[in-house]
């Protein structure tokens, strides 16, 4: 083959099928009779190549820039590395400048209009509790009076005229068992699924810059006004990195001494805000995975979060799902055995997050830790009686 | 590597220059888009750019023989060796497990032990369309139809990136001539292309992703929980998101190729607005549509048996296929099912109306469009649905909850809706006019018009890039 380049030639008919969207589109090639046919106005004039090419850079440098406070807050969201310091660098300038020409304001108007703004906004405020609710101080009076008042539930009954209402939040692990929960809930005429699953994905408790869920938890309680909150988080948190620190801390390797403190604070926190506003916690822990490497960050994250929920024993309880999802051998497995024999896929493809018959089995053990705190079945003897 | 996000868009705009620059010197510009396209598959996993590779060998070494083949026998031995080794592989990585599954819960009825083991192996995305176009390869060199071309070309017709993940499925005839002659860099479709690009990009992150989120995944998730409103609403808006989610890829992937200088098949042309579920078919994932139909029913017999009960089994199985290439669950094979019988359904009808039998114009028009849109929409709810058990929920809850609360049904939902269907009613011309009024702004025109559109899908759409739905399969 030489390397003598080769000239265009003209498209042959029947190079490419016809479609309905083909039309003619420069005059000089025409026929007459088919220019009669065609409505002029719908001829579409072709550019070279080198044009579509300019078009594509300017379209993308322009949106660029009408895009840059969204840019800017993904370009923050992304994991801690050099590819999310270029990025900054990159897009920290182009919202400065968009800001500056005024051109993020379609954006700003856009968002508006459809209800969401604030969207590119920030937000990395961490709103504890200044008072830490006295560790293994369980109560066993029905929480009563301000909220403010750190209370736990005790046994309380529960009836099909004053039902339990439940929330489910997290990140994208709880998904699935949220749903089976919230199922679940549904055959129960003693508990209501209130919110539904607010299962958010790639968001977690290191990063309230991606997603502020200790300002969103506050928000919900108050709106919700639940008894028990099923929460699950972590699968994104096994990272060296978070945001929202206070001044005088710094995180040095995941799974250090400082990390744990910090992680522990937002865990208990989380868990305290919740118990103030009168809810039992149920946290579903993290499973193993496929990856042995990531199965062991998941075991010092859990250890963090079951170590807070333990020491606010009557206000919160963990599910431990590393050995409920072990396979024979101990290890990862995507499937399980039925009470009939019958396989059954638990474990998604992706090795992390769980199928629905893999929720059901968790859902089982939201409700055991839910009966323990709870009177959910006293009202069918009293009616019987 | 996903077509809505700014890594492809990089790589785009390094690929998208130097396929051109390359272009007049084919021998140059093969090696150079083979090699992208492996890149753009190798972002996802590069363990199975092998596979691809593997799949190329394999189907070129055997097309090229079943044509060089004298006798039919030869051909007929070397084309089940082919049509074998591809199905072994799809099989493998796609329905192993659901096979093995599938036979464990029949054996725990009998008593008896499943002697195979689940491996969890991890579907490459988009084996199902890349082997589909290995076979028709094949299949056609079989045939006769289409003398097989060098590996090289065949390299690219196979791995070329705008179709690779999840089609079109595009025919060897279709592409491989487009491959033997540069294409001419002056006149390039540029409106068509970004017309497809911009409104691709609009369906898949405003419509298919906020009809996700705001009641598709909630509804289908518990239906127990929600009322007979939330459940219709969400069938109709799972309609909705599908097809924005599949034509929007399909649409940006058209547009990819067009700026690159190549054609592919339109792939979806309004199909909510069929008027039989044979029409549907003509208009939903129509490269699908007509591979089933060349390399499934008409192989099968199509409708030339000598009883009409052969045509009818040759519909069924075909759609069965079709209904089990879409997913490795039992759900899927339902969802075929009901399709195939809804196309016996209608042959039978139309054979017994006999020659009174016309297209229907008018209001029974308008009915048929009706009844079309709702038997699709309730073979969606087996297609959605992860278990039989949630759909039969599903289909319960349609009928037993009425008059309950539906938060989940907004104006912004019910509105998504209508733009999703309504669109499917815009006449041609519509289209056609606006993408002609584009072509004629000056280039700085096109450019702010497309920035804006990008605002727009940006500014609207939800946080984050979800997966199309067709990767999965």
């Amino acid at each position: 083959m030489s390397d003598r380049p080769l000239s265009p030639l003209p498209r042959l008919p029947d190079e490419e099928p016809p479609t309905t969207e083909q039309v003619a589109t420069t005059p000089a090639v025409e026929t007459p009779e088919r220019a009669r046919r065609t409505d002029p106005r719908l001829l579409r004039r072709q550019w070279s190549a080198g044009h579509a090419l300019v078009i594509c850079v300017v379209a993308l440098a322009l949106g660029l820039l009408l895009n840059a406070p969204g840019v800017h807050k993904s370009a923050y969201n992304k994991p801690d590395g050099w590819q999310r310091d270029l990025a900054l660098a990159f897009t920290g300038p182009l919202a400065d400048l968009s800001h500056a020409l005024l051109l993020d304001r379609p954006r700003i108007g856009v968002q508006a209009l459809f209800g969401r703004s604030g969207a590119d906004e920030i937000d990395t405020e961490i709103a504890l509790p200044a008072t830490p609710v006295p560790r293994n101080a369980k109560q066993t009076k029905k929480p009563t009076g301000s909220p403010k008042t750190p209370t736990a539930p005790r046994k309380v009954a529960f009836t099909p005229t004053k039902k339990l209402r439940l929330w489910v939040a997290g990140d994208s692990l709880v998904i699935a068992p949220g749903f089976a929960v919230v199922r679940a809930a549904g055959s129960s005429p003693v508990i209501e699924s209130v919110g539904g699953v607010d299962g958010r994905v790639a968001t977690g408790l290191t990063r309230p810059d991606v997603f502020n869920w200790f300002e969103h938890i506050r928000k919900q309680m108050k709106l919700l006004r639940p008894r028990a909150v099923v929460l699950g988080f972590g699968g994104n948190d096994d990272k060296a990195y978070m945001t929202g620190l206070p001044d005088d801390v710094t995180i040095d390797t995941f799974g250090g001494a400082a990390w744990r403190r910090e992680y522990a604070r937002r865990v208990g926190g989380m868990m305290d805000v919740i118990s103030r506003a009168g809810g039992f916690v149920v946290w579903i822990g993290l499973p193993q995975t496929k990856s042995a490497e990531q199965t062991r960050r998941f075991d010092i994250v859990n250890a963090v979060a079951q170590k807070e929920a333990r020491e606010r024993e009557g206000r919160a309880a963990f599910i431990d799902t590393y050995t409920m999802f072990a396979g024979d051998d101990g290890g990862y497995t995507d499937y399980l055995a039925d009470p009939n024999g019958a396989l059954r896929k638990v474990r998604a493809g992706d090795g992390v997050h769980f199928e629905r018959e893999g929720g059901d089995i968790i859902a089982r053990e939201v409700l055991k830790a839910l009966n323990r705190t709870y009177d959910l079945t006293s009202w069918r003897k009293k009616r019987s009686a | 590597m996903l077509f809505p996000t700014a890594t492809f868009a990089l790589f785009f705009l390094i690929v998208l220059p130097l396929s051109w620059l390359t272009m007049p010197w084919p021998h140059r510009w093969r090696p150079f888009i083979i090699v992208a396209s492996y890149v753009f598959y190798a972002w996802w996993d590069w363990r199975f750019v092998f596979l691809l590779a593997g799949c190329t060998l394999w189907n070129q070494v055997l097309a090229v023989r079943i044509w060089r083949a004298g006798a039919q026998s030869q051909k007929r031995a070397l084309l089940v060796l082919a049509l074998a080794g591809n199905l072994a592989v799809l099989g493998y990585f796609k329905y192993y497990d659901f096979f093995v599954t599938s036979g464990s819960s029949v054996a725990s009825l009998v008593g008896v032990e499943m002697p195979l083991e689940v491996k969890s192996i991890v579907l490459p995305v988009g084996i199902s369309f890349y082997t589909f176009m290995a076979i028709s390869y094949v299949v056609d060199a079989y045939r006769g139809a289409f003398e097989p071309t060098t590996l090289e070309r065949f390299a690219v017709y196979l791995s070329f990136f705008p179709h690779l993940v999840a089609g079109p499925i595009v025919r060897p005839s279709e592409l491989i001539p487009q491959f033997y002659r540069p294409r001419d860099p002056r006149r390039v479709d540029t409106s068509r292309a970004f017309y497809l690009i911009a409104t691709g990009l609009f369906k898949k992150v405003v419509i298919a992703n906020y009809l996700a989120s705001s009641i598709v995944d909630e509804v289908f998730a518990a239906p127990g929980q929600h009322s007979s409103l939330e459940i219709l609403i969400a069938v109709y808006a799972y309609a909705v998101q599908i097809y924005a989610d599949f034509s929007g890829y399909t649409d940006i992937a058209i547009g990819i190729a067009l700026l690159l200088g190549f054609s592919f098949p339109q792939n979806f042309d309004s199909p909510y607005a069929a008027t039989s579920v044979q029409d549907f078919w003509r208009r939903w994932h129509m490269t699908l549509s007509r591979w089933l139909r060349d390399y499934v029913y008409i192989p099968l017999g199509g409708n030339r048996g000598r009883r009409p009960i052969l045509t009818y089994r040759n519909l069924l199985l075909t759609m069965l296929i079709g209904g089990l290439w879409h997913g490795a669950a039992w759900t899927f094979v339902v969802w075929g099912g009901l399709h195939g019988a809804a196309l016996v359904g209608e042959r039978l009808w139309g054979e017994r109306r006999g020659a009174s039998a016309r297209a229907p114009t008018g209001r029974a028009r308008w009915r048929s469009r009706i009844l079309t849109f709702h038997f699709v929409c309730l073979a969606w709810i087996f297609f959605r649905s992860d278990s039989f058990g949630s759909a039969w929920e599903m289909l319960g809850g349609l009928f037993t909850g009425w008059g309950e609360a539906s938060p989940l049904v907004t104006s912004g939902v019910l509105l998504a809706i209508a733009v999703g269907i309504g669109s499917q009613y815009l006449p041609a011309r519509i289209p056609r006019l606006v993408m002609a009024r584009f072509s004629r702004l000056p280039v700085l025109g096109q450019a702010t018009v497309l920035a804006l559109a990008l605002m727009l899908t940006s500014a609207m759409g939800p946080e984050g890039v979800a997966p199309f739905i067709y990767f999965q399969f």
